[in-house]
Formats: C-alpha cells, structure tokens, sequence
C-alpha cells in the first residue's frame, strides 16, 4: 500500500510545487539547443535519499539537506543565439512571486552582460518554506523552484562537492551600467 | 578549425566517438596527466553523449557538447580525486639542477609546467592550446568571464616562459 | 599568430589517442546503459500500472518492485544530483557578483 501511495504522488509531480511554471517556458523547450528539465516531487526526493550513503560525508550532508525538502524543479534552457525567450515568459512567472508570502532577496542585473539574477525566499509562520532562483542571460535560462525548508547558502556551499563544481570567477569591477541590489 | 565526422559517413554514436574519441581523451589526458583517470573520465562524457545523443543536432553542436563536458568533468574529477595538487602560479618549485632540461624534454616539461597550474588556468591552457580555441570559445564553454580567459593566458604563459627561461635559457 | 614558445606548447599538448580497446569499450557500455534504461522503464510502468489496479503482493511481485525501486532510486539520485548542480552553480555565481560589487 505505501508503495502504491509512492507511486501515485510519482504520477503527480506538480502537486507540491505552488510556484507555476508558465506555460511559455515549457515551450522554450523546441527553441534550445540544451534542456535541463527535473521534477522531484516529495516522494522522489525521499526515494533519492534512501539511495545517498550515510557513510559518505557529501552525501550524508546532501540527505541531510535534502530530507525536509517537498519538492525540487529545474528547468534550464540554453540556446544557440540570443532573444530566443521573452521578457513576459518570465514575467509570468515573478508575478506570483508578488505575494505577501515571498520576498525577493537578491537581484542583480548587468546591463552590458543582459543578465538578470534573482533570488526569491517564501516565509511561512518566520520559517523559509521556498526558494526560487530565476537566472536570465541572453543565451541561458535558468528557474530553479525548491519547496520546503532550505537555505540559499546551503545549496551555494555544495560547490566543491558531491561531484558539484566550485565556480571562482575573476571579480567583477562594476561598470556603469551594473546594478545590484540587496534588498533585505 | 572543428573535428568533423566525414561527410560521407552518417552521423551515429559509434561514427562521433570514433571521431572525437582523441579529442575528449586529450583534454582529460593533458588536464589530469593520468592515463586510466582520463580514460575513465573520456568513457564517462561518451555515455552521457549516448543518452543525450537525440538531442545534438550537428556536427558543430557535439563539438562544442563534447568540449565542455569533457572539461567541466576533467575538473570535477580531479578535484574529488585530488590527483594533481593545486599549486599557485608563483608557487610551482623551480627546475632542480637534475630537471634541466634539453631540447627534447622541452615537452615534457611544459607539459608538467602546465600540470602544476591551479585548474581553471590549466584547462584554458589546453583548450588554447590543444584545441586552438579562441578566448571568447574558452569562455563560453567553461562559464568563465573572457577576460578572465586572457588573464589565465597571460599569467601561464608568463610564469611558464619564466621558468623555462630559468632552467635552459631563452627558447623563445 | 602563435610564437615559437606557443608552438612549442602546442606540440607539447598534440592529441593522444586512448588505448585501442577503448572504442569498444564505450560501445559495449552504452549498450549495457541502453538496455538498463529500457528495462527501467518497462518495469517503472509494470509497476505503476500494477499499483493503480491494486494488484496484491506475490513472490514475482516483490522481486519486481526491488528491482524497479533500485532502478528508480539511482535514476531519483542522479536527478537530483543534476538539479543541485545547476542551482548551486547558479547561486555561487550571484553570490559572487553581488559580493564583487
């Protein structure tokens, strides 16, 4: 019976996620030379974690992470020229991140770059009860959609880990046209 | 300038790898200088080619796929692995006496120089030099600034010149 | 152009082939990964339609869930290996413009 119930929240990978993705973005998907798209529901995120090692340190802290989570969405695009996705595909989605529920915490847009990064955090009751993560540069877009208890630091500091590269990027002088806010 | 399946032959996996097996296995070679380790890695790149074959639509495309994974998992190998220890630009031990070079351990040596180098300047190093890649190509496929890619260049170049030139006198 | 010291680093780093089994190793091993992929899938929907229709355990039914749910669990691994890969990427790269600014 309890494998029956797995199966069945299987069937059903939106029913966690109270973020939409916009119908828009789905489409994209015929336009991009690479598409990363992964859905892990509740269920699915329980079913990964029997499988990482308690013996492992990365994957202990992975599971460790991981366990109060109720759902993890990425969808990636990637595509050969620029403007092959609209301004309004993602305003679609920041307009249910509006609501008294959400806070964007970080944004930070490069006019001469075109990039635009935001980070979203859900409160529920004084706790973090969501994460989203929308990246927009003229080739690339990323949304990544994460329900449950985690903290943006935590998934940051993977990096080095677990298989997960470590980024070191040169710093970045700001030009006149960056702008970054920390808004919280 | 890019690896290309013959014309004649149609596009299939077996037909890519065959292709580009040198290619992918020389970025993980001169990168990891540890033949089984890039091995290893090369077979890992080619199957995850194999599951994302449909969706590669040319020639140019499985290029540009092959280079990137390939490098992106060469680092993430050695980094688990820890197989070649990180060592600063200014760090690397100069030439002992024994080491001295001559003219047809040149290679050798440059080839261990380019080992020594933290990992991101020593994948630009191959991907320039190995692969005759232009920065802004560099760039795009390690997600790095190019001007960052310039830096690498400059500084491995210099640092490698230095110690040549310490070691068997001016090559240039 | 490329000085002399640049060629010389670009002979020094002149492709070098794998070794000559390699070729059929990878073939060999994409097969296997094929095969291990269609069988996940069929038992993956063996078992979903099986658990719809509340079929009752067996001995035969039990071993398929096993190897169904192993199978699921690596593929539910690697997934989500994947999705923390993209978003701390991601997220160490804006961390790392907001605090270079």
């Amino acid at each position: 019976m309890k494998f029956a119930l797995s199966v069945l929240c299987a069937v059903l990978p939106l029913a966690a996620q109270d973020v939409k993705m916009p119908v828009g973005l789905d489409k994209l998907g015929a336009k991009a030379s690479e598409v990363v798209d992964v859905s892990l529901d509740g269920a699915l995120l329980q079913l990964a974690g029997r499988f990482l090692s308690e013996k492992d340190p990365d994957e202990a802290n992975v599971k460790r992470l991981v366990g109060g989570l109720k759902g993890v969405y990425v969808k990636s695009f990637e595509f050969e020229d620029r403007d092959q996705y609209k301004e309004s595909d993602v305003e679609e989605l920041r307009a249910q991140l509006r609501g008294p529920a959400w806070a964007r915490i970080v944004s930070a847009r490069s006019k001469k770059d075109g990039e635009n990064s935001e980070i979203y955090l859900k409160t529920d009751a004084g706790q973090i009860s969501g994460l989203v993560i929308i990246v927009a540069e003229p080739k690339e877009l990323t949304v990544v959609n994460i329900v449950g208890f985690i903290r943006p630091e935590d998934i940051r500091d993977l990096g080095g880990h677990w298989g997960i590269p470590k980024v070191d990027i040169a710093p970045v002088k700001p030009g006149k046209n960056d702008k970054k806010e920390d808004e919280k | 300038m890019e690896d290309q399946v013959e014309n004649s032959e149609p596009r299939t996996f077996a037909s890519v790898l065959r292709a580009q097996q040198s290619m992918v296995f020389s970025i993980a070679y001169h990168f990891l200088r540890d033949r089984s380790a890039a091995e290893e890695v090369a077979q890992d790149v080619f199957l995850q080619l194999h599951r994302r074959f449909d969706d590669l639509k040319s020639d140019m495309h499985i290029s540009f796929w092959l280079r990137k994974v390939a490098s992106h998992r060469s680092i993430d190998y050695a980094r688990k692995r820890k197989l070649q220890p990180s060592v600063g630009l200014d760090d690397a031990p100069p030439p002992s006496v024994d080491d001295q070079p001559r003219d047809h351990f040149l290679h050798r040596r440059l080839q261990s120089l380019i080992g020594s180098l933290p990992e991101k300047p020593r994948m630009v190093m191959v991907l320039r030099y190995q692969e005759d890649l232009m920065p802004e190509e560099i760039a795009s496929l390690l997600d790095m600034p190019v001007r960052t890619v310039k830096s690498h260049l400059q500084r491995s170049l210099a640092m490698m010149r230095e110690k040549i030139d310490r070691s068997m006198g001016d090559v240039r | 152009m490329m000085d002399d010291f640049e060629q010389q680093i670009k002979a020094a780093l002149a492709k070098k082939e794998p070794s000559p089994f390699f070729e059929a190793r990878v073939l060999g091993a994409a097969k296997r990964q094929a095969r291990d992929r269609r069988a996940s899938a069929r038992m993956w929907w063996a078992s979903a339609i099986a658990a719809a229709l509340l079929v009752t355990t067996g001995s035969a039914w039990q071993y398929e869930r096993e190897a169904h749910e192993q199978a699921a669990g690596r593929e539910a691994k690697a997934r989500l290996e994947l999705a923390l890969k993209i978003t701390s990427v991601k997220l160490q790269k804006i961390s790392q413009k907001v605090e270079g600014i």
